[in-house]
């Protein structure tokens, strides 16, 4: 199991792939750990990439601190372990909690970056994501850590997962209770307590920068990546159909491949950082790996236009008084005009 | 961490064997001798002088670290096997030792070292000695004994949380990097004792 000390803590890694080639560098969610990259380990080193994952302070096999984790510890932790295994840069992929710490990294140690990959976060506490974090926190302090772990499934995982894993659901929970310390993911979401929205600062990433969000994700929704996908210049946003918050495990193929177009094109220089919007192919195996989206992105159902009402044939009776348009008439008849994507 | 592997073979063990006399005596001479320590701590500390309202929660946690021993020793079907015992002082014998060397004179009611170490002794003892997941799915969840090992571990979480406002709050005298490295010192060695009880508890 290596490790590398940070301060009086231990950082446990794992890196895989030939000394020497890029490095692709996964970042963890709130209660993930670093085997949960095996998947995109065994799929990208086949493909040139070294992997490196790791255990933040606080998760897995890393030192849990008890009294004190500083959210800007993580990022400066990635910092010191990136030094530590002589990796000049490398590309960051990130989720969640992760990507929080990814996009921390990628303002203060942007020069580390050949890239970003930021799914399913966020840059600033909408109030809705404020109050989720303080369910979530109370959740785990007044009931307890299996509490959380069972509030995470529905949250982060679609039904369709749900029914399909449903067996083997208790089994994953109790993996996920050894891992896991109470009291430490109680210090990592309590970091949030003095939390300052990185928005401000989302300028000052200048590396090519691909956001992901499930189009379901009601945990981190759309205005959160919105935010980023505006601020960040160099950005594209590409939204994943069906997906929710931890799409990165329902959907690990259609994620690679978004993933390695993204690296790709990085790579040979076509990538085009434009703030436009897209959406994922469902099949990870077709020619086209995404199309632009033209409609209101930040819209769950889209308005149609209103067409000219057909002549309205004469009625046989006296009709009835109109009745007062229903909500969602209404609601369509306001709807704002389609946004376009620059 | 503990290696979950070593929560695999106990809880294989208990699912074959079923939870017998042996088995439960065994997690109960654990739980007992660290919540013993714990509760002999916490009833010294309260009387520490300018406690203020933290009295108050240190009398609730020595009352509740009683709670988990005595509903321990009223539902364990206990063994007669001495030998048990004497295996258990073995394994336990560096929390024991911990223990002791946090109550030595002049203790924790005058000694602020010797009570933040056991703010984080304790701390330690209820994160890491976890026994839900050598819960076979086969046992019988409302056997008097299951359900004590679920009450006791709820309230473990619950008492976590004074005891980390007791750790954040208290002891700021002594430099942060000095207090994180003493608990995870504290974690370490609890692991190590842990990880040889689940061992044993696997052991035919």
């Amino acid at each position: 199991m290596p490790t590398v000390p940070f301060g009086p803590h231990q950082v446990h890694y794992q890196i895989v792939g030939e000394a020497g080639r890029p490095v692709i560098t996964f970042l963890n969610g709130l209660t993930q750990n670093a085997n949960l990259w095996a998947a995109y380990a065994d799929h990208f080193v086949p493909r040139g990439y070294r992997v490196l994952a790791f255990d933040m302070l606080g998760q897995g096999r890393s030192s849990k601190p008890v009294i004190d984790i500083p959210l800007a510890a993580q990022a400066d932790m990635l910092d010191h372990l990136l030094g530590e295994l002589n990796i000049d840069k490398t590309h960051l992929a990130s989720i969640s909690f992760g990507g929080i710490v990814a996009l921390d990294f990628a303002i203060r140690y942007g020069k580390r970056l050949h890239s970003l990959v930021a799914m399913s976060t966020f840059a600033e506490l909408t109030p809705q994501l404020e109050l989720l974090g303080a369910v979530m926190l109370q959740g785990l302090t007044d009931v307890g850590l299996p509490y959380l772990q069972s509030m995470l499934y529905p949250m982060n995982m679609s039904s369709a997962w749900i029914a399909a894993n449903r067996e083997r659901i208790p089994a994953m929970k109790r993996a996920g209770y050894i891992g896991n310390d109470g009291y430490a993911m109680q210090n990592l979401m309590e970091s949030f307590v003095a939390f300052k929205p990185l928005t401000p600062d989302l300028h000052r990433i200048k590396v090519p920068t691909l956001i992901l969000n499930g189009e379901f994700d009601f945990f981190t929704p759309r205005e959160c990546h919105e935010v980023i996908r505006r601020h960040v210049a160099n950005s594209r946003l590409v939204i994943v159909p069906r997906a929710y918050h931890a799409f990165t495990l329902e959907m690990p193929a259609v994620t690679m491949r978004q993933i390695e177009v993204f690296l790709d094109q990085v790579r040979v220089g076509t990538w085009q950082g434009d703030q436009s919007v897209w959406l994922a192919s469902e099949d990870p195996a077709a020619a086209e790996p995404c199309l632009p989206v033209a409609g209101d992105w930040l819209r769950a159902v889209q308005p149609v236009a209103r067409r000219a009402a057909p002549q309205a044939p004469k009625p046989a009776r006296k009709p009835r008084a109109a009745k007062a348009a229903s909500p969602t008439a209404q609601a369509i008849a306001k709807a704002p005009a389609r946004r376009k994507a620059p | 961490m503990i290696d979950p592997a070593l929560f695999d073979r106990a809880r294989d063990r208990i699912a074959a064997d079923g939870f017998t006399p042996d088995i439960q005596t065994k997690i109960a001479l654990l739980l007992t001798s660290a919540k013993n320590g714990n509760l002999i701590f916490h009833g010294q500390l309260q009387w520490m002088p300018n406690l203020g309202v933290v009295q108050q929660f240190i009398i609730s946690q020595s009352a509740r670290e009683l709670e988990a021993v005595t509903l321990l020793a009223r539902t364990t079907e206990w063994s007669q096997n001495p030998t048990l015992a004497l295996e258990a002082n073995r394994i336990t014998a560096p929390i024991a030792l911990a223990w002791t060397e946090i109550m030595l004179p002049p203790g924790p009611l005058f000694n602020p070292q010797a009570a933040y170490r056991g703010l984080s002794l304790g701390h330690a003892q209820l994160a890491r000695i976890r026994l839900l997941p050598v819960i076979p799915d086969n046992a019988d969840p409302a056997a008097p004994f299951v359900v004590a090992l679920n009450r006791i571990e709820q309230e473990n979480g619950r008492m976590l949380q004074t005891q980390i406002r007791l750790l954040k709050n208290v002891g700021v005298e002594i430099p942060l990097e000095e207090r994180e490295a003493l608990v995870e010192r504290d974690q370490e060695m609890v692991d190590a004792v842990f990880s040889e009880f689940l061992a044993w508890l696997a052991a035919p």
